[in-house]
């Protein structure tokens, strides 16, 4: 016979050998907390949305005065307002794709459910660095176009730095401060979900290809 | 009323847990993550089970909830790389008398399940408890069709595993 159909038939006589937890062991186990990837992947969402959004309030006044004096601080606040808006789109998304993951579903669609909602706030950090990005381009380069205005406004003559050079320093600093927080960024993500989440996407990867 | 939902989900896990223990044999390689993997099932099967109509039998409804917990939502425990592969510790077959030669064929089936990936061993597992390809279509989220194809394809592999 098919050593396949042989074991399918030991298979089934094998029960006996396997643990038998008595009703007290199971009950206790409902009483214990869930360490699914799902639960980590809602509080790893949830801080990375609250860690965006606290940067909005934790802007210190002295950067927003700063706007004022440089006679931006109105575009400033509009965007701000735009980006409230985009953030509550995301926070909508968010929660209707995690409300969608439902452990009866089948492993296609509940792991498809998964990779959504992690991309749905992959775009939410896609989209704050690249506003961060766009509008650290446009305020440096509108500083840049206006340094004469910036040292004054900054108080620089009073703290020793001198104005000759004082525009393209200004520049390279916040060029180099840009890309090393770039560059924690990626390190944080591709640590935090490379390893959480490498397992499913192969095993959805090997789902897909069935049917392809 | 929660009470007694948790008296009838815990007497019908208990009834079924041989189900949950094979799933754990197969994607755990000790002892300690078998039980880990156990509370977890134990932990998603709770939660789903207000939901759980009983159009279906209790059993059925299992397969799918601990199938997904197993290969999707459980974080496999890094402890396993130190501590022993309990295979080799218990198994042996609690029956008055056995075919020997059988029983290493098993031991050695087993070990080549292993060796498949998260996705073959769920198609495999389903086929040795004797599910239709309906059923193991409908699990996975597969076509019928390919569901056929695939665990053609990964008997082939088993076999090829055993016969090298």
């Amino acid at each position: 016979m098919d050593i396949l159909e042989t074991l399918k038939k030991q298979w089934q006589t094998r029960e006996v050998e396997l643990p038998k937890l008595s009703y007290s062991d199971i009950y206790q186990m409902l009483l214990k907390k869930s360490s699914s990837i799902v639960k980590w992947v809602l509080l790893i969402s949830i801080a990375e949305l609250l860690f965006w959004i606290s940067l909005i309030f934790l802007t210190p006044d002295s950067g927003k005065q700063l706007m004022a004096d440089m006679g931006i601080g109105k575009i400033v606040n509009y965007s701000n307002y735009i980006h409230f808006a985009v953030v509550g789109v995301f926070i909508y998304l968010f929660y209707k794709n995690y409300k969608n993951i439902r452990v009866t579903d089948s492993t296609k669609t509940l792991m498809k459910n998964i990779l959504k909602t992690r991309k749905t706030v992959r775009y939410f950090v896609y989209y704050n660095i690249s506003m961060f990005i766009l509008s650290s381009i446009l305020v440096d380069a509108y500083f840049y176009s206006k340094s004469e205005k910036l040292y004054e406004v900054m108080n620089f003559a009073s703290k020793g730095i001198p104005q000759e050079g004082f525009a393209t320093y200004f520049i390279i600093i916040q060029i180099l401060v840009g890309i090393i927080v770039a560059g924690m960024l990626i390190l944080f993500y591709w640590l935090i979900y490379g390893l959480l989440l490498k397992r499913l996407k192969k095993n959805y990867k090997e789902l897909e290809k069935i049917d392809l | 009323m929660k009470k007694e939902l948790e008296h009838s989900f815990v007497q019908q896990l208990e009834k079924n847990q041989n189900i949950v223990h094979k799933i754990c044999r197969l994607y755990t390689h000790d002892k300690e993550s078998h039980n880990d993997l156990f509370q977890e099932i134990t932990i998603q099967l709770w939660r789903a089970y207000p939901k759980f109509r009983g159009d279906s039998k209790f059993s059925t409804w299992m397969y799918r909830v601990a199938l997904n917990t197993a290969i999707t939502l459980y974080r496999k425990s890094e402890r396993r790389i130190q501590t022993q592969d309990y295979e080799n510790i218990s198994f042996k077959i609690q029956v008055e008398e056995y075919d020997d030669t059988t029983d290493q064929q098993l031991e050695l089936m087993y070990a080549a399940l292993k060796e498949l990936n998260d996705i073959d061993k769920a198609l495999v597992f389903l086929y040795l408890e004797d599910k239709s390809y309906k059923e193991i279509s409908q699990t996975l989220g597969i076509s019928e069709i390919n569901a056929r194809v695939k665990m053609n394809r990964a008997k082939e592999k088993l076999r090829r595993i055993l016969n090298p």
